[in-house]
């Protein structure tokens, strides 16, 4: 039992890390985002 | 001026190279010394203190990745001349068709590491005691349809890292994992085929009929992807 | 023209359906699988095979749908095609990571070794090692990179079948019987259910990916864009 247990955690955890992956990547989109319209705004 | 057949256009590409290569023979020396170190290292590894040779198999394992890995050496010169001297730009801009490049490269690669390989066949024989004249011909020809296997994967990827930085670390990582269907195809045919004590020769067959689809296929995708990845350049 | 750039707060939007969505897809899964009849040889052991297959499944579906983009990248210059064909790499890698453990734990725990060479398996490894070779040819190819990876993607999936044959042939007869024709009854609905969730999530994270990709790619347009802009205004 305890190795269906460790294989379903598995795949639990390794969608989970690339589910925080892709969310630090959007994170950091999101971070350049606010950049850029920080140096639009003053110039336009 | 006339026009020239796809078949000679690729034949021309073809004798350039060979030509070229048949002067400085650099790419010969490096990958025959290169595959006769694989081997060496592959005896000293595996043939333990007491024995003198190793079985059919392995030495038939020992044959192709010997190959496979002195191939490299062939495939990544394969696109260096034309690197080295940016005639690759003149070659893209002439109006030969791109797959009578691949053509012409994939047969002038082949050849090169077919005439490699007819000498490496031989040493193996002589190291492992391994008897290749029965099937001499048969063995021959499993060579020649497993280094056309490789190649024509080869010359793909050979040709789009041309401005790759770590163009040697990828080409072996990048090729290894597609052509080993072809790996196995032609070790265990190679196999067989060394084996005296095997009862028939079906399985030989049967892998030489799979090794000359696989061929087939790869060819078929190379001739067909070679323009697409070469135009970025 | 940073207003145009709502897939940002899309993106976020969506990923939180992401979470929603995987968290609701494995706390059915589970459920299913316990209730599944126990099968006679192997006991408990045999549901890994719920996870085991869908993975599997999902592996070999990454990689066509990779090819597909390649495909059209290659031949027709479809950046969304490229983009698809990134984004299914991925997952293919993290759908494969997940056969490549559950495979040698069910095998572990039914046979007692970790590997068997197995056809399935090792054609699963073969195809995993492709796609993770796309990866690297994406990453550290150079200028001809994303062509280089779109041609591997090309003979991989040309591969896939063969692979399966030569190690078929390779390994004659294998004790791992025809699973999925021969299930019993009881066991279909949990097996599909399970199919149908993991493929539900592989879509769900392939949008997911597909989004933030694209928002990327306007974000680097952008980025230029602005710098181009600040440039011609000094």
């Amino acid at each position: 039992m305890t190795y269906v247990a460790l294989a379903y955690g598995f795949i639990w955890v390794a969608v989970f890390v690339y589910v925080a992956l892709v969310g630090r990547r959007v994170a950091r989109i999101n971070a350049e985002i606010e950049d850029l319209r920080q140096r639009v705004k003053p110039g336009a | 001026m006339a026009r020239r057949s796809w078949i000679s256009q690729a034949a021309c590409i073809a004798w350039k190279d060979l030509h070229i290569e048949g002067r400085s023979r650099e790419v010969l020396y490096t990958m025959g010394f290169m595959a006769a170190l694989v081997v060496l290292v592959f005896s000293f590894a595996f043939i333990s203190g007491q024995e003198t040779t190793v079985g059919p198999d392995a030495v038939a394992g020992i044959l192709w990745v010997a190959v496979l890995f002195s191939g490299t050496v062939a495939l990544s010169r394969t696109f260096d001349r034309e690197r080295e001297s940016e005639a690759i730009r003149s070659l893209l801009l002439s109006p030969v068709p791109r797959s009578a490049i691949y053509a012409g490269k994939l047969v002038a690669t082949a050849a090169i590491m077919f005439l490699v390989e007819l000498l490496l066949a031989p040493l193996l024989a002589a190291l492992f005691s391994a008897g290749i004249m029965p099937h001499v011909l048969w063995l021959g020809l499993l060579l020649l349809l497993g280094t056309i296997g490789f190649c024509s994967v080869g010359v793909i990827f050979s040709a789009a890292l041309l401005r790759a930085r770590s163009r040697d670390a990828l080409l072996g990582a990048l090729l290894f994992p597609i052509v080993i269907p072809v790996l196995l195809a032609a070790s265990r045919a190679t196999a067989y085929l060394l084996d005296p004590t095997a009862p028939d020769l079906d399985p030989a067959l049967f892998w030489t009929r799979f090794l000359a689809a696989l061929d087939v296929v790869f060819v078929v995708v190379g001739l067909w992807s070679f323009e697409p990845v070469v135009m970025g350049e | 023209m940073l207003a145009t750039m709502p897939s940002a707060r899309r993106s976020s939007a969506s990923f939180l359906a992401g979470i929603a969505a995987t968290l609701v897809g494995f706390l059915l899964v589970p459920l299913l699988v316990a209730n599944a009849p126990l099968e006679k040889t192997m006991g408990v052991v045999q549901k890994i095979f719920y996870f085991h297959v869908p993975c599997a499944w999902l592996l070999m579906l990454s990689t066509f749908v990779c090819a597909g983009g390649s495909l059209a990248y290659l031949f027709a210059g479809s950046e969304r095609g490229d983009r698809l064909a990134l984004c299914s790499a991925e997952l293919g890698v993290l759908f494969g990571l997940c056969v490549m453990v559950t495979g040698p734990l069910w095998a572990r725990a039914a046979w007692g070794v970790f590997w068997t060479w197995d056809v399935r398996l090792t054609s699963s490894l073969m195809l995993w090692l492709m796609l993770i070779a796309y990866r690297l040819a994406r990453r550290y190819g150079g200028a001809g990179g994303r062509r280089l990876a779109a041609a591997m993607a090309l003979f991989a999936a040309a591969d896939v079948p063969l692979v399966y044959l030569s190690v078929n042939f390779w390994r004659g007869l294998h004790p791992n019987t025809k699973t999925v024709s021969s299930l019993a009854p009881g066991m279909r609905l949990p097996f599909f259910t399970s199919l149908l969730i993991f493929s539900a999530l592989w879509g769900v994270l392939l949008a997911l990916r597909m989004r933030v990709e694209r928002a990327h790619s306007r974000l680097a347009e952008l980025a230029i864009a602005v710098e181009d802009a600040e440039e011609e205004s000094l």
